[in-house]
């Protein structure tokens, strides 16, 4: 165990845990045990530039996964790999491989449309439709889905009530979903996202557009959420990470540079670079 | 000349710049509400339930614009049902596929080209095309010259529209695993939907007043006619023949219909600059 | 636990696959569709004047023959009244249009600039054939009882210009109809430019007058130089649209197959011409003449237009760097 360290005053703390950082000898072991998903070497290069240089991690089943960095570090490049919305932009690629309970996403024969079917996404922005609020959520269902009238109501209302959004709407739903508040409409879009029932969700600093109040209240929908989803968040709220995540990967500048669990990344990283960030040296 | 000197001769030319831009716009309002005038002290002894009633009378009988405004009517109707679909086609294209596309910039180009060029020319080619092949001059004919007019318009305010819908909500409605037809179709038209309608309108305000592509593809008749095989009557040309004559019942006539085409398009474009602005409200 | 992500229907993804397709197919189908068509006028109007020029060759665009009767045509007269009017429309539109284009964007007070802009742009929504009418009944008159007797007198005494002024008062001619034609495009170079002039980055006219220069300055040394292209590319596209419009012009030219010194004769314009006598073209030569004088109007539109439209993608182009 660790040896040799003596805690002083002057000993960086974490600020998220508040515990001294203590630098151990030995590496921490994360569990791998049948990960949902597995990121394999993956580089990514737009007009020539290399955004990401050689990821490898691995994401588990009804956890949450933070990514944390600087901006620029390529967090949302990578979360974006992974449900293949770069293809959209002409110039963009990724190399490498993305292992969804075994299978290469990445490969040539994936058809985009139902991987993107079982991978959600809700984004930073939120981005209600021009529609109602019982459409922005049927939308997604009605995609692949057929379903009767009642069967559909119930799928919408199931949806809500997950995005903690029910109470609020359920008597206006059919009023325009621009209508709602930036924070109720972040929450619509994470109703819509789960509604399709994906298995994976990936979540680009859903809260950072949003008030203290609707913060909090996505942060615990979040917590909910872990029990039935694998969930990919990317943040650049330390505090956020530290709270709401099981494992933690730090990157800088297109690389992983530290991955593992949360109480070890924020207590006790191993590498020099993360405890600088983590301690507020660079931003 | 001292300072003082070379600042006042500076304020005088200054003083003479502003008037002179004053005046010009008082210029430009003043011939505004010389035409409107004009045309209301003119064309308002013609207005009456006959105008639309009864139909072109020959020379020195009283009579309405009854077939006059009927023909107007179908054929701007039936100009901006065929052209406005193409049109929209053809903006989607250069909006969501025309990226990377070397057609593309070809196909922009050309479309402001012919959203300028000498509308007596898009006559002369319906003429050659339609006209001569039938054997006849026909309010098809009218209409097709008059569509040829509206596509450009529709195109260039399609593109316009679809344009300015953010990518993020292309990018969210993608993520939810949607094709790429119903994104453009079910999402992005219907968040562009009141700006598209706006260059609609706009359109018609345009091929309301045309007269020289009708001079040779529909050119006139006197009678009532709902037969789309033969010349019909419309408003342009019914002013254009009326106007020149030297007669005074036909001449009021013509202030009338002249009246009418103008307030229709004046209202048509009020409208459409209402909704354009309105659609652009902060919510 | 397998994947679901190779889903039980695989029909489903093939047939969305399929729609996207063809969507994506039509709309560049008629995309392709506008080239086709501008294609299909060119051809028309060759086709037309084919025996036109087969017959006069050349010499059509320099003969001022205009003889319905001998089958004998020439282009001149149409070609020089087109120019001229043009010219006429651009020396009376450009000075205008700028003059409004400064008021709405620097002296306007910015509560009446959008409905003054809005009025502006209504006059440039008027069709052609109300000019038209407003020219031969209010402006025409006008300008044979008060306008044109004073320029006779004048003008038409000065050397030089003087023959520019000759002849008697018809309110009818060339210079009405480069007085009509320039009140027409006035507004839409007007619209355009105040657009152009509002690409003009706020912080390079704030500092211009910070240092303390007056409003004309601003416009002339800083404004109209960031903007000279789009400038241009305003007018061009207001030359394009002068060059081309026919109600008006029908109306107030006189319909004269000549060309004659003076400003105040009438004369007549490519569209004019295809206006008033199409219809009873008849015969193999008369329509194909017509036909021949179409495709030269549209060769000189098309280059102006073509012009107008580089220098304004060469402005966007700078305004986006």
């Amino acid at each position: 165990m660790s040896a040799d360290i003596t805690i002083t005053a002057e000993t960086p703390r974490a600020p998220t845990l508040g515990r001294p950082i203590v630098r151990p000898q030995e590496p921490a072991v994360v569990a791998q045990t049948s990960p949902k998903v597995v990121i394999k070497d993956v580089r990514f290069y737009y007009k020539g530039y290399e955004a990401l240089k050689g990821i490898n991690l691995a994401l588990q089943d009804k956890r949450v996964t933070a990514f944390i960095g600087p901006s620029g570090c390529g967090k949302s490049t990578l979360l974006r790999v992974l449900n293949r919305i770069y293809e959209l932009y002409p110039g963009q690629r990724a190399t490498g491989e993305v292992l969804v309970d075994g299978r290469n996403i990445l490969d040539a024969g994936q058809d985009l449309n139902l991987l993107r079917a079982k991978i959600g996404m809700v984004f930073q922005k939120p981005t209600p439709f021009p529609m109602s609020i019982y459409d922005n959520i049927a939308f997604g269902i009605r995609l692949y889905e057929r379903l009767s009238a009642s069967e559909l109501d119930e799928r919408v209302e199931h949806a809500l009530r997950r995005a903690a959004l029910w109470d609020e709407v359920k008597d206006k739903l059919r009023q325009s979903g621009l209508s709602l508040s930036g924070g109720q409409q972040q929450r619509l879009c994470i109703a819509r996202a789960v509604a399709v029932k994906p298995e994976i969700l990936l979540l680009d600093e859903p809260a950072s557009a949003l008030d203290p109040i609707s913060t909090q209240r996505v942060e615990e929908l979040i917590a909910e959420l872990k029990s039935d989803y694998c969930i990919a968040i990317v943040t650049h709220n330390m505090q956020q990470a530290a709270r709401s995540s099981d494992y933690t990967a730090f990157m800088y500048l297109g690389e992983l540079v530290e991955f593992g669990d949360t109480e070890a990344i924020f207590t006790h990283p191993r590498e020099k670079r993360t405890e600088d960030y983590i301690t507020g040296r660079f931003g | 000349m001292g300072v003082a000197g070379l600042y006042n001769r500076r304020r005088a030319v200054n003083g003479v710049y502003l008037t002179l831009s004053i005046t010009a716009t008082l210029i430009g309002l003043l011939v505004l509400f010389l035409i409107l005038w004009t045309l209301t002290a003119n064309g308002l002894a013609a207005l009456s339930t006959r105008l639309f009633t009864e139909m072109t009378p020959p020379p020195g009988a009283s009579g309405g614009l009854a077939n006059a405004i009927y023909g107007s009517v179908v054929m701007t109707a039936v100009a901006t049902l065929v052209g406005t679909p193409i049109g929209v086609l053809t903006g989607t294209y250069l909006a969501e596929f025309g990226a990377g596309s070397r057609v593309a910039p070809v196909v922009r180009f050309v479309n402001d080209i012919l959203l300028s060029a000498p509308s007596i020319i898009i006559g002369l080619f319906v003429y050659e095309l339609l006209v001569v092949p039938m054997g006849k001059f026909s309010a098809w004919a009218g209409a097709a010259a008059l569509a040829i007019i509206v596509i450009p318009v529709v195109v260039r305010t399609t593109e316009d529209m679809l344009r300015l819908v953010p990518g993020s909500l292309r990018e969210a409605a993608i993520a939810l695993g949607t094709p790429q037809w119903k994104v453009i179709v079910m999402v992005i038209y219907r968040a562009a939907v009141q700006g598209m309608l706006t260059g609609v309108m706009l359109a018609v305000a345009r091929i309301a007043g045309e007269t020289a592509p009708l001079l040779f593809t529909a050119l006139n008749n006197q009678f009532w006619s709902v037969n789309m095989n033969a010349p019909m009557a419309n408003l342009p040309v019914v002013i254009f023949q009326f106007a020149l004559s030297p007669y005074a019942d036909w001449q009021t006539l013509a202030w009338g219909g002249a009246l009418l085409i103008t307030v229709t398009i004046l209202l048509l474009n009020i409208l459409a600059r209402f909704l354009a602005s309105w659609s652009n409200r902060t919510p | 636990m397998a994947s679901t992500l190779t889903v039980a229907s695989p029909r489903r993804p093939v047939r969305q696959h399929l729609q996207d397709a063809l969507f994506r197919g039509a709309t560049r189908a008629f995309a392709i569709g506008v080239l086709v068509l501008l294609g299909g006028i060119v051809l028309s109007l060759v086709l037309g004047a084919t025996a036109a020029f087969g017959t006069f060759g050349w010499g059509f665009l320099t003969s001022v023959a205009w003889n319905p009767v001998k089958d004998d045509f020439g282009a001149l007269p149409a070609i020089y009244g087109t120019l001229m009017t043009s010219l006429i429309a651009m020396l009376i539109g450009i000075p205008l249009a700028i003059g409004i284009a400064v008021f709405l964007t620097e002296l306007c007070p910015p509560a009446l600039r959008r409905p003054i802009g809005t009025l502006i742009e209504l006059l440039a929504a008027i069709p052609s054939i109300i000019y038209g009418i407003w020219g031969l009944f209010v402006l025409a008159p006008f300008l044979q009882l008060h306008v044109q007797p004073f320029l006779i007198d004048t003008l038409g005494e000065v050397p030089i210009i003087g023959p520019l002024f000759d002849g008697p008062p018809l309110g009818l001619g060339i210079l009405t109809a480069g007085i009509i034609l320039g009140v027409m495009v006035l507004p839409f170079i007007a619209a355009v430019t105040r657009d152009v002039f509002l690409t003009v980055p706020p912080m390079l006219r704030e500092s211009a007058y910070g240092v303390g220069a007056t409003t004309s300055e601003v416009i002339s040394h800083i404004v109209l130089p960031y903007t000279r292209a789009g400038v241009v590319g305003a007018i061009m596209l207001g030359l394009g649209r002068a060059l081309g419009e026919t109600m008006a012009v029908t109306f107030v030219v006189g319909n004269a197959h000549h060309i004659r010194a003076s400003l105040l004769a009438p004369g007549t314009t490519i569209s004019a011409t295809l206006a008033n006598e199409f219809s009873e073209a008849v015969g193999r030569l008369y329509p194909s003449s017509l036909f021949a004088l179409g495709a030269i109007l549209f060769v000189i539109t098309f280059i102006v237009l073509a012009a107008a439209k580089l220098l304004l993608l060469r402005l966007e182009k700078q305004g986006a760097k």
